[in-house]
């Protein structure tokens, strides 16, 4: 499958990147300012350079949380705008499936002992800038999946990210770099999903805070590997 | 009241003004020079220069945002995204209390309502779909509740669709047509820049919630769009019916009598 990653310079990108690269064939972009080596710069418009970029691509992976940084105003354009531009590209060039990657976090203010699962609405602050652009992004995929213009699988993944050792004990949403890239990995090829289909990952841990039972039906060859 | 106004300069800023300027203390902003008519106090700002609206809103009371911008995709986004993210930064940084939005009916009720269905109301959950217009409006609206929901600023959003002048229901780009179908979400100028002021003085009791939506057009009896919460909680009184668009009474008669008998 040819597959695109945007902010592909970004931790969470090179994470997937490296879970996916062995099956698929792999076309990285990010914003110039970011990009280098085998990274195309792409500011993501709405002229034809966004339009070559989807070109042949069967499915993007887009980092829709801490995918980019920079002041206030370039976080919102980016995640609504370039977001905007890139699934109408992705849209008119029939690609078939777009991963939006974000974030748990968008329910952190929700009790621990609350039983959150993708029925429940996400709760954006509009203090904490990151994540009310992750709140934003995901608005964009989802009226281009209303309209059926392209299959959008919204991935909330836990935090934080835990690489080599295992998590902290009060980190009750953490997720493993090993179930970063999986969870990505199978959701590109994912049957059973519906035209917008939110679906929250983390790794089971003690006192695991989300849910993680749609993840377990959908995405089955993860489903040893979640908490049941 | 010290009211700024955003992107008063457009088509519904000069009627809103009208109706406002007499009442309230207004400072006009937008990136246009205002018409000539216009003698009160003005400032050049576009309204997505974050900075510049959260300085300009410095000792306001109120903001209301008229900004429009359709066609073109970044501008669009700037304008009607971009901008209400501006108003709603100034609105937490000054702790101004009420701010008013506007935009078209879609940026809530999307094709996806109004091909399909009747008694559509402005408390629906927003489907405004991919059409840049509404898209980029929606995402406007969607910032607006978020800070709203966060920091207790109240929000009033107007959603208008087809207006019209009272002398010529026509329009802009096309000549009128009598006693043929007809936008059934239509409005006159002048009613519209009123409920501009119906939401800046509406009292806060009568709000249900820190999030209110309203559709602005007059009694109209197709029943497609529902009016009845504008009316009954912000009070609002057009007056202008529209009514020979919908009324085939209220046409000339060829022989200039009454044809009463």
């Amino acid at each position: 499958m040819n597959v695109l990653i945007t902010s592909a310079a970004s931790a969470t990108a090179q994470i997937i990147a490296g879970a996916l690269d062995s099956g698929h064939t792999l076309r990285l972009t990010d914003l110039p300012e970011n990009a280098s080596g085998d990274i195309i710069a792409n500011e993501l418009g709405h002229e034809s350079e966004t339009d070559r970029l989807v070109a042949g691509i069967d499915a993007v992976v887009n980092i829709g949380y801490q995918g980019q940084s920079g002041s206030n105003t370039h976080l919102m354009d980016y995640h609504t705008r370039r977001m905007y531009n890139l699934l109408q590209a992705a849209s008119d060039a029939g690609v078939k499936r777009y991963i939006n990657i974000s974030t748990l976090k968008l329910f952190q203010d929700h009790e621990e002992n609350l039983v959150v699962t993708e029925k429940w609405r996400s709760d954006p602050p509009a203090e904490d800038i990151e994540l009310l652009v992750a709140h934003m992004a995901e608005y964009v995929c989802k009226e281009f999946a209303r309209d059926r213009l392209i299959q959008v699988v919204n991935l909330r993944l836990g935090w934080p990210f835990v690489g080599g050792s295992s998590s902290g004990a009060d980190e009750t949403a953490a997720i493993s770099h090993g179930m970063i890239g999986e969870s990505a990995a199978v959701a590109l090829t994912a049957q059973e999903l519906i035209q917008w289909q939110d679906i929250h990952v983390q790794s089971p841990v003690d006192h695991q805070r989300f849910i993680t039972k749609t993840a377990a039906r959908l995405l089955p060859e993860l489903a040893g590997r979640l908490s049941s | 009241m010290k009211i700024l106004i955003l992107g008063g300069n457009g088509m519904l800023g000069p009627w809103a003004v009208k109706a406002m300027q007499d009442r309230h203390d207004i400072l006009l902003t937008d990136i246009n020079d205002p018409y000539p008519e216009y003698g009160g106090k003005f400032q050049k700002l576009s309204v997505d220069d974050v900075d510049g609206v959260v300085k300009a809103a410095e000792g306001m009371d109120m903001i209301v945002n008229l900004s429009v911008l359709r066609p073109h995709r970044k501008v669009a986004f700037d304008v009607n995204t971009m901008g209400n993210y501006a108003m709603m930064v100034a609105a937490r940084e000054h702790r101004i209390k009420r701010v008013i939005t506007t935009g078209p009916h879609y940026q809530k009720v999307g094709q996806q309502y109004e091909e399909w269905d009747f008694d559509l109301n402005p408390d629906m959950p927003p489907a405004p779909g991919t059409r840049l217009y509404a898209h980029t409006k929606a995402l406007g609206q969607e910032i607006c509740r978020v800070f709203s929901e966060r920091h207790g600023i109240q929000v009033i959003t107007l959603l208008y669709y087809n207006m019209k002048h009272s002398w010529n229901l026509g329009g802009p780009e096309a000549p009128v047509v009598y006693h043929e179908d007809m936008v059934p979400f239509s409005t006159a100028w002048q009613d519209c820049g009123t409920a501009v002021q119906a939401a800046v003085e509406v009292p806060e009791e009568r709000l249900a919630s820190k999030n209110e939506a309203f559709f602005i057009f007059p009694d109209l009896p197709h029943r497609k769009f529902d009016n009845e919460k504008t009316r009954r909680v912000l009070g609002w009184k057009p007056r202008y019916q529209v009514e020979r668009l919908w009324n085939k009474d209220s046409r000339n008669p060829e022989s200039n009598l009454t044809e009463a008998f």
